[in-house]
C-alpha cells in the first residue's frame, strides 16, 4: 500500500512536470504570436504616445503632455467621446429590439420568409463605402430620395439638411449603422429562436400567457446569451467605426460627427501628428477593455450562439 | 531534478525572452529608421533589367498603367512596377513603408507639408534633371511649378525634393446649356452670380452645386475669396510675416463665404455632399449651372461612355470666381502642383528611376497622362495629341495659355493643421455655429511659427 501511494506520488510529481516543459512548446508559437501581433503594437503605440512624434524620424519624448493636451485643451476629442457613446447606446439597443422583433416574425411560417430574412440581412454584407455612397444621396436634401419624396407628398418635415447640420449629422449616421446591422441581429435572434426548448414554449402556452407574455417573460430572458452576444459586438463595433463615418461625412460638419478612429487617422496621418494620435489609441484601448471587463464582470461572460 | 529546473527555465525563459525581446525593440524603438544610407547612389548598372517601382495615388491605375506601356516601349532596359492605391490608403502606406525602409523608388508627393515631411528619405533632383535636360531645365517648367516644388523648403535649401508631374489651376466651371436656357451670361460680381443664382433656384437648380462634405472644396472657395479681398495675404499669416489670421481681410474672405450659404447660391445641404462621386453626377446630370472645380474637370471627357454634358466637354467652360470686392476679380488665378515625383533614398538606380520620371513628365508616358486631360502639364508645349472638339482644343488653350502662366499663388497651404482648422471653421461657420471671426480665431489658435 505504502509502496503503492510512492508510485502514484512519483507519477503525479513527474509527469506534470514534463507536461508543462512539453506544453511551453506547444504554447510557444502562441505566445510569439500574442507578442508580434499584440503586445509589440500594445507597446509600440504607448511609447509613441509619449512622444512629439510625425512618425517618421526620431520624436521628442514629452511625457504625458499629449494625454493632458486630449483631456483639457482637445473639444473634438471630447466630441469623439460624446459620439461614441451617442454610438453605442442608439445602436446596440434599437439594433437589438428591431432585430428580435424581425426574428420573432420571420421564425412563424409566413409565405418567403427566406427571401425577407435575405433581404434584411443583405445591408450586414455589402461594402460601408457603397452604404455611405447611397445614403449620402438618401440623405440629400437637393434632389435626394427623401427629399423628392418630401417634395412629392408635400411632406416638408421630411426634407432636412440630415448630414450638413451638425446638430443631426451624428444621429443620420447612427440611423443608416442601425439599418446596416439589424439583419445581424435578427440573423443571431433567429438562430437563438430555433434552438429554444418547444416544450418550455408550449408549457407556458398550456398555462395561459398571451403571445407578449410568452414573447416578454419567456423568449426574451431565454435568449440571454444572444443578448450579450450582441451587446459585446455592439460596443466593440461601436468603438471601430471608421469607413461608413469616413464615406458619409468624413467626420463632419466642423467635427460633429468624428469618432475616434477617424480622429485617430486624421491625426495620425493627415495632420502628420502620430504621438497625439497614439495618444488617442491607447485611450481607445483602455476603454475597450474597461467596457470589455465591465461586460464579464456584470453581464455575465456566455457570449454564444447557441448551445 | 536540476537538469529538469534548467530545461523548464530554457523552455520558459525563450517563451518570456521572445515576447520581451519583441516589445522591448518597441520601447526601444529599434524599428529600423532612416532607410538607405549605406547604399551607393551609383550603383553600377547591370545587364539585367533594372526595377524601379513607383507608388502614387495619382495617375489612376489605368492612365499609370498605359503611361508605363509607354515607357517600356522606348526603355525595355527599365522594367516599372507600380502601386495606385487612393489617397487616404496611400498616406498609410507611405508611412509605414517609410517606417520599416520600404519605401518604392519613385513616390507620389503634394507640394508643401507631404514633401517636407518625406525630405530626409528624398534625393534631391536638381543635379539629375540638370543631366538629362540641360542647365536650363527650369526653363521648361511653368514657373509657379518651379516655385512649389521647394514649398516648406529649411531657409537656404533650394534643393528640389520632387519635381511636378501635374499642374493645375483653381476656377469655376458653368453649365452652358443651363446658362443659355436661362438667357444669362457667366455672372463676373457677386450681385450678378446673386442674381443668377435666383434665376436657377426657380429653374430648380443649383446655382453653385458645393461638394462642401470635403474640405478641400470648401478651402478652395475660400482661397479664391481671400485672393481677391487680398491677394498674397495668406502665405503672409501663413508666415507669420506681418499678417495674423484674424485680421480683418481674413474675417470679410469668411462672411463671404457664409454668405454663399445665406444667400442660397449654394445649394441646401452642401455640407452633407461629397464632391465626388455625388457632386460630380449631379453635375453631370445638368443639375448644377456653376461649380467649383479645377483644371481637371476636362477629364470629365475622356471617360468611357460620358453623359452628354461631358462629350466633347461641350456642356462646360472655365470662369473666374467672381470678384466680391467691386474692384474687379484679379487677373491671375490659383493653382499649382497637382502632384509631384520623389525619388527615395532606397533607389538602387537613382539614374534609372529619374529616366522613369523624367518620361512621366515630359517623355512618351507624359504625353499618354496628358491625352487623358487628367490635369495640366508641368512642362510648356505639352499638348494633347487629339481633340473630340473645337471647343475642348478651346479649353485646353484657356487653362495652358491664358491662365497657367499666370498662376503666381498656391492652392496649397504649408501647415496641415491651419490647412485643417481653415476647413473646420468654414464648416462651422456655414453651418452657422460659430461667428466668422470665432471661426479665423480658431484658425489663428492652430498656426505655429515656422521652424
Amino acid at each position: 500500500m505504502a509502496k503503492q501511494v510512492v508510485a502514484t506520488r512519483a507519477t503525479v510529481s513527474t509527469w506534470p512536470r514534463l507536461g508543462r516543459q512539453e506544453g511551453l512548446l506547444f504554447v510557444l508559437p502562441a505566445l510569439l504570436l500574442f507578442a508580434v501581433f499584440v503586445a509589440y503594437p500594445i507597446v509600440y503605440i504607448l511609447r509613441a504616445s509619449l512622444l512629439d512624434w510625425s512618425g517618421l524620424g526620431a520624436g521628442t519624448f514629452v511625457g504625458i503632455d499629449n494625454y493632458i493636451q486630449l483631456f483639457r485643451e482637445d473639444p473634438i476629442f471630447r466630441k469623439t467621446l460624446r459620439n461614441s457613446l451617442y454610438w453605442t447606446f442608439l445602436t446596440i439597443f434599437p439594433q437589438m429590439f428591431l432585430g428580435f422583433l424581425l426574428a420573432v416574425l420571420l421564425n412563424s411560417k409566413i409565405i418567403g420568409r427566406t427571401i425577407y430574412r435575405a433581404i434584411f440581412y443583405l445591408p450586414a454584407i455589402i461594402s460601408p463605402v457603397v452604404i455611405g455612397i447611397v445614403w449620402q444621396r438618401i440623405y440629400d436634401p437637393f434632389g435626394g430620395l427623401l427629399a423628392d419624396i418630401a417634395q412629392r407628398w408635400d411632406l416638408d418635415w421630411l426634407s432636412r439638411p440630415y448630414l450638413a447640420d451638425p446638430k443631426i449629422a451624428i444621429f443620420s449616421c447612427i440611423a443608416v449603422n442601425v439599418w446596416q446591422w439589424t439583419g445581424f441581429s435578427m440573423l443571431l435572434y433567429l438562430a437563438g429562436l430555433q434552438t429554444l426548448p418547444s416544450e418550455v414554449l408550449e408549457a407556458a402556452e398550456v398555462d395561459g400567457a398571451s403571445v407578449i407574455q410568452r414573447l416578454v417573460q419567456v423568449v426574451w430572458p431565454m435568449l440571454r446569451p444572444i443578448h450579450l452576444t450582441l451587446i459585446l459586438l455592439g460596443v466593440i463595433g461601436a468603438l471601430q467605426t471608421f469607413a461608413l463615418i469616413f464615406i458619409l461625412t468624413k467626420g463632419g460638419p466642423n467635427n460633429a460627427t468624428q469618432m475616434m478612429p477617424t480622429y485617430i487617422f486624421l491625426q495620425a496621418f493627415q495632420l502628420q501628428n502620430m504621438g497625439y494620435g497614439a495618444a488617442i489609441s491607447v485611450v481607445l484601448l483602455m476603454i475597450a477593455l474597461m467596457s470589455s471587463l465591465f461586460q464579464m464582470r456584470f453581464l455575465g461572460a456566455r457570449f454564444v450562439v447557441s448551445e | 531534478m536540476s537538469a529538469r529546473l534548467t530545461r523548464r527555465r530554457f523552455l520558459g525563459s525563450a517563451a518570456i525572452g521572445a515576447t520581451g525581446y519583441v516589445t522591448g525593440l518597441a520601447w526601444r524603438g529599434e524599428v529600423k529608421a532612416a532607410p538607405g544610407s549605406s547604399r551607393r547612389l551609383n550603383a553600377a548598372r547591370r545587364q539585367e533589367t533594372i526595377e524601379v517601382s513607383f507608388g502614387s495615388w495619382s495617375p489612376i491605375q489605368q492612365t499609370t498603367d498605359k503611361m508605363i506601356e509607354a515607357f517600356t516601349a522606348n526603355h525595355p532596359e527599365i522594367k516599372v512596377t507600380r502601386s495606385i492605391l487612393n489617397y487616404p490608403e496611400y498616406i498609410v502606406d507611405l508611412k509605414t513603408r517609410a517606417a520599416s525602409d520600404s519605401l518604392p523608388d519613385i513616390i507620389g508627393l503634394e507640394p508643401g507639408a507631404l514633401t517636407q515631411e518625406y525630405r530626409d528619405f528624398l534625393i534631391p533632383l536638381q543635379d539629375l534633371a540638370a543631366a538629362t535636360w540641360g542647365d536650363d531645365w527650369q526653363s521648361n517648367f511653368f514657373p509657379i511649378g518651379i516655385d512649389q516644388a521647394r514649398l516648406g523648403n529649411p531657409s537656404g535649401d533650394e534643393s528640389f525634393y520632387g519635381l511636378p508631374l501635374l499642374t493645375q489651376t483653381i476656377n469655376l466651371w458653368y453649365t452652358v446649356p443651363l446658362f443659355e436656357e436661362a438667357g444669362l451670361q457667366p455672372p463676373t460680381t457677386y450681385d450678378e452670380m446673386k442674381a443668377a443664382a435666383d434665376v436657377f433656384n426657380e429653374m430648380g437648380v443649383a446655382p453653385l452645386l458645393h461638394g462642401a462634405a470635403d474640405g478641400w472644396q470648401r478651402r478652395d472657395i475660400y482661397m479664391q475669396l481671400i485672393h481677391n479681398i487680398a491677394p498674397g495675404l495668406i502665405y503672409k499669416a501663413e508666415l507669420g510675416d506681418g499678417a495674423s489670421f484674424t485680421d480683418a481681410p481674413f474675417v470679410e474672405a469668411m462672411t463671404w463665404y457664409k454668405r454663399l450659404f445665406d444667400d442660397k447660391i449654394v445649394q441646401d445641404g452642401a455640407l452633407g455632399l461629397s464632391a465626388y462621386p455625388q457632386s460630380a453626377a449631379l453635375i453631370e446630370a445638368g443639375k448644377a449651372a456653376m461649380f467649383p472645380m479645377g483644371a481637371w474637370w476636362q477629364q470629365q471627357a475622356t471617360v468611357e461612355n460620358p453623359p452628354e454634358l461631358s462629350q466633347g466637354l461641350q456642356g462646360y467652360a472655365p470662369m473666374k470666381f467672381p470678384d466680391v470686392t467691386g474692384n474687379g476679380a484679379p487677373e491671375d488665378l490659383l493653382g499649382g502642383i497637382d502632384v509631384m515625383l520623389g525619388i527615395t533614398k532606397n533607389a538602387k538606380d537613382p539614374e534609372a528611376a529619374f529616366t522613369v520620371v523624367a518620361d512621366f513628365i515630359s517623355g512618351a508616358a507624359g504625353q499618354v497622362l496628358i491625352n487623358t486631360f487628367n490635369d495640366l502639364p508641368a512642362v510648356s508645349g505639352l499638348n494633347p495629341e487629339t481633340y473630340e472638339t473645337e471647343h475642348q482644343k478651346q479649353v485646353w488653350e484657356t487653362f495652358t495659355v491664358d491662365w497657367l502662366p499666370k498662376v503666381k499663388f498656391a492652392r496649397q497651404l504649408r501647415d496641415p493643421k491651419v490647412k485643417q482648422a481653415l476647413e473646420d471653421a468654414l464648416a462651422g461657420v456655414a453651418a452657422g455655429e460659430m461667428s466668422p471671426e470665432d471661426g479665423m480665431a480658431m484658425v489663428q489658435a492652430a498656426w505655429e511659427p515656422p521652424r
